[in-house]
Order: structure tokens, then sequence, then C-alpha cells
């Protein structure tokens, strides 16, 4: 009887051990995103690829717009045909839905915002969850009464060489040490052109 | 009959159970592989890039370079040419490219110093930032705007109009020196090196100017 009691407890603890791990077999809950692409391949892809996209190629049948600004710019003024998704939010379930929707129809999903540089985060975000579909617009937008105006952004283009202007003011600065004696000059001979003409007068009465 | 089943079906139970355990041990085996994920959560990685904090404005970090901060290094990630032609005092070069490679993650992966980013703009910077936030590498740092702002602000600061506050002249005052710091030279800067000198000969060149110049008018009458 004993050893019956004894394999009893054996095969009834058996029994909740495995149940033990089927639950958390189920309960397992698969993280809603993943990384698909690992950091060097994002690095690859985006230094290799080219993903800016001027304003002149923005439309097309396969291209979709998306505004990442927020519901009130968005509300305000936005591109034709565009529609929002305020990057904070590029992952709640409904966002990843259309995202999804869109990877599945092979469109390309062109992101753009107040500067290129507000698609920066949404666009490696969704490059490195496995969107191989998505650009950035390199555009500008900006209201004037009212009206979204939007513009060509340059980017990342040196504005001025910093080098040269240094240089530049250095050659400068000795050039312009000589030069303003001569001016303090100048005006001091106009005062006596003044006074050689008062004399003449004088003289021809 | 069924007691009959039931016996012969218990004298196999624990090699049904040492089955199922076996199955189960298995699948343990693989479940790791569908977790792993590197860096930290997609989610997380987002609401630290959604906020401003890792801009670092051109004028604090003149003030860093001028104070001689020990605490902070600074990586161009523009590429080598680029590089070369101009760079912030004591950066270190590494191009987006290279942003992983062996030799450029003993840079970016440690909490000595804070890393600051910088490049002509700061769209390849916030990239270089979110790639190695991702891998959660601490202390990092964009130069908001880049050099261009850099040279819009502390190399060359627009000078304040009339309307301007007391604050933007100050401001304007501190750029401007922060400005000589970097190597621009002022003429008025030379001007007051040697003022006096300047100013005691021209006088005298003048006065003998106009003397020579009152006496053939004179002689003309």
């Amino acid at each position: 009887m004993k050893e019956l009691e004894k394999t009893k407890r054996i095969s009834i603890a058996g029994v909740i051990s495995i149940l033990v791990v089927l639950i958390a077999v189920l309960s397992y809950k698969k993280p809603k995103h993943l990384y698909v692409n690992n950091s060097k391949t994002t690095l690859e892809t985006i230094t290799t690829n080219n993903h800016f996209v001027a304003l002149d190629a923005l439309k097309g049948n396969d291209v979709v717009l998306v505004d990442v600004r927020n519901q009130f710019e968005f509300d305000k003024g936005h591109l034709e045909n565009a529609i929002n998704i305020y990057t904070p939010e590029i992952l709640s379930d409904k966002n990843t839905s259309i995202l999804n929707n869109l990877k599945n129809n092979n469109k390309t999903i062109i992101l753009y915002g107040t500067t290129t540089n507000d698609v920066t985060v949404p666009f490696l975000l969704l490059t490195q969850l496995g969107y191989s579909n998505v650009k950035m617009a390199t555009i500008k937008n900006s209201y004037y009464q009212n009206q979204l105006i939007t513009i060509n952004d340059t980017i990342e283009k040196p504005i001025a060489d910093i080098k040269a202007f240094i240089d530049e003011s250095i050659k400068k600065a000795a050039t312009i040490e000589k030069p303003i004696p001569v001016k303090v000059v100048t005006p001091k001979k106009v005062i006596t052109v003044e006074k050689k003409k008062k004399k003449p007068a004088e003289g021809g009465c | 009959m069924v007691n009959r089943k039931l016996a012969k079906v218990s004298s196999f139970r624990y090699t049904i159970l040492a089955i199922i355990f076996v199955i189960l041990a298995a699948g343990l085996v693989l479940l790791p592989k569908y977790v792993k994920h590197e860096g930290i959560d997609p989610a997380e990685l987002l609401s630290k890039a959604s906020s401003t904090e890792r801009y670092i404005s051109s004028d604090v970090l003149a003030d860093k370079i001028i104070n001689q901060d020990p605490s902070f290094i600074l990586i161009d990630v523009r590429n080598e040419a680029e590089y070369e032609k101009y760079s912030l005092p004591n950066a270190i070069n590494i191009p987006l490219k290279k942003l992983l490679d062996e030799d450029s993650i003993p840079y970016l992966n440690q909490s000595q110093y804070s890393v600051i980013l910088y490049s002509n703009d700061n769209i390849y910077a916030d990239q270089a930032w979110v790639i190695c936030n991702r891998l959660n590498y601490k202390n990092l740092k964009v130069l908001k705007g880049g050099l261009n702002n850099w040279y819009n602000t502390i190399i060359n600061p627009p000078s304040p109009t009339e309307n301007m506050t007391n604050l933007d002249y100050e401001l304007f005052n501190t750029r401007k020196a922060a400005s000589m710091f970097f190597g621009v030279v002022y003429p008025e800067q030379i001007k007051a090196d040697k003022p006096i000198v300047v100013k005691k000969a021209a006088p005298k060149k003048v006065i003998t100017v106009e003397k020579k110049k009152k006496k053939p008018a004179e002689g003309g009458c």
C-alpha cells in the first residue's frame, strides 16, 4: 500500500509539472514588434541605398505619403492624399495594421514632416522593423497665410566652408588694418578743400 | 475491460510522462531563438528617440570646449574628406558607414565620457544615435543643427539689430568671443591690438598733408 501511495504522488507531481509547462507555453505571447534587421544590416542599408526622395518625385500610383506630424498640424494643412501617423504612435495596433497593409500591397511609404530631420527616427525604426519600402521625403513645410508651403530641403550639405571662412577672416583683418588710416585722412582732406574755396572767394573780392 | 485497458496504459505511464517531458524540453531549446532580440525593445527605442533630450545646443558645446570640460568626446560622423577639411577641436572621425566597426565601438559603448555626435546637419548624427541607442549605448548626445548651425551661431553669429533686447546683445558678444576662440579674427580685434600706434601715426601724417595743401592754395590767390 505504501509503495502505491508513493507512485501516486510521483505521477500527480509529474502531471502538475507538465500542466505548469503547458500553461507557460500557451500563455507565451510573441512580442508585438520585433526587429527584422539587426543593427549592422540596418546601417548597411541606410548607408548604401538612397532613401531620400525629393519633392517632385513624391507623386505616383505606388506611393503613399505619411505625415508624421501631430494631428493638429495635419489638420491645419497636409499634402494631397497623405495619411497621418504621428511618430510617437507609430507602433500602435491601428498604425501597424495600416503599415502592414501598405507593405503587403507593395506600396512605397514616403514619410514627411516639418523638416527632413523629423522623419529620421520613424524611418529608422520602420527600417529596423523590416519595412523595406520606407523612404524619407526631403521637404520642408511651412505656412504662409494659413497655406501650406512645401519646398525642397537640402540635407547634410555644408552651408559654408568653415575653414575657408576662418582663413578669410584672418586675411580680411590683416588687409583692413592698413586702409583704416587712409580713411581717416580723407575726411580731413575735405576740410582743407573747403578752406581752399573760401580763400579764393575772398581773394576774388 | 476498461479496467484492464487502464491497467495496461498505466503500466506505461512513466514512459509516457518521460516522453512528454523530453518533447517539452526539446521545445524549450527551440524557444530562445525566436525571443532573441538584439538591443532594446522597439517601443522603448521609440519613446527615447521621440524626446529631444539627446540634443545639445551649439552654445553649450562651445562653452564646454572653451572651458576644457574633460567629460565628453566629440565624434564626427561625416566622411573622411569632410573631416579633413574642417572638424571641431579634438573630434574623432567615425564615418557613418564604419559606425559599428570593431575599432569604433570602444568610443561609443563606454560609460566614462558622454559622446557628442555631429554631422553637417543632424540627420546622419541622428541616424547614428538611433542605431547606437538600440544597442543600449549610454551617454550619447547629438549636436543640434550640426556644423551648419555651429557656423550660423558660433563661427559667424548674426549681429543683433537695434530692436533686439539686451540679452541678444549679450548672447552675440558671447558668441563672438567664442568665435574668436575658434580662430575667427575680426578687424576690430587687430585694431584693438595696436590702436595707439596707428592713431598716433595717423594724425601726424595728416597734419603735414594739410599744411602742404594749404600753401599752394594760398599761393594760387
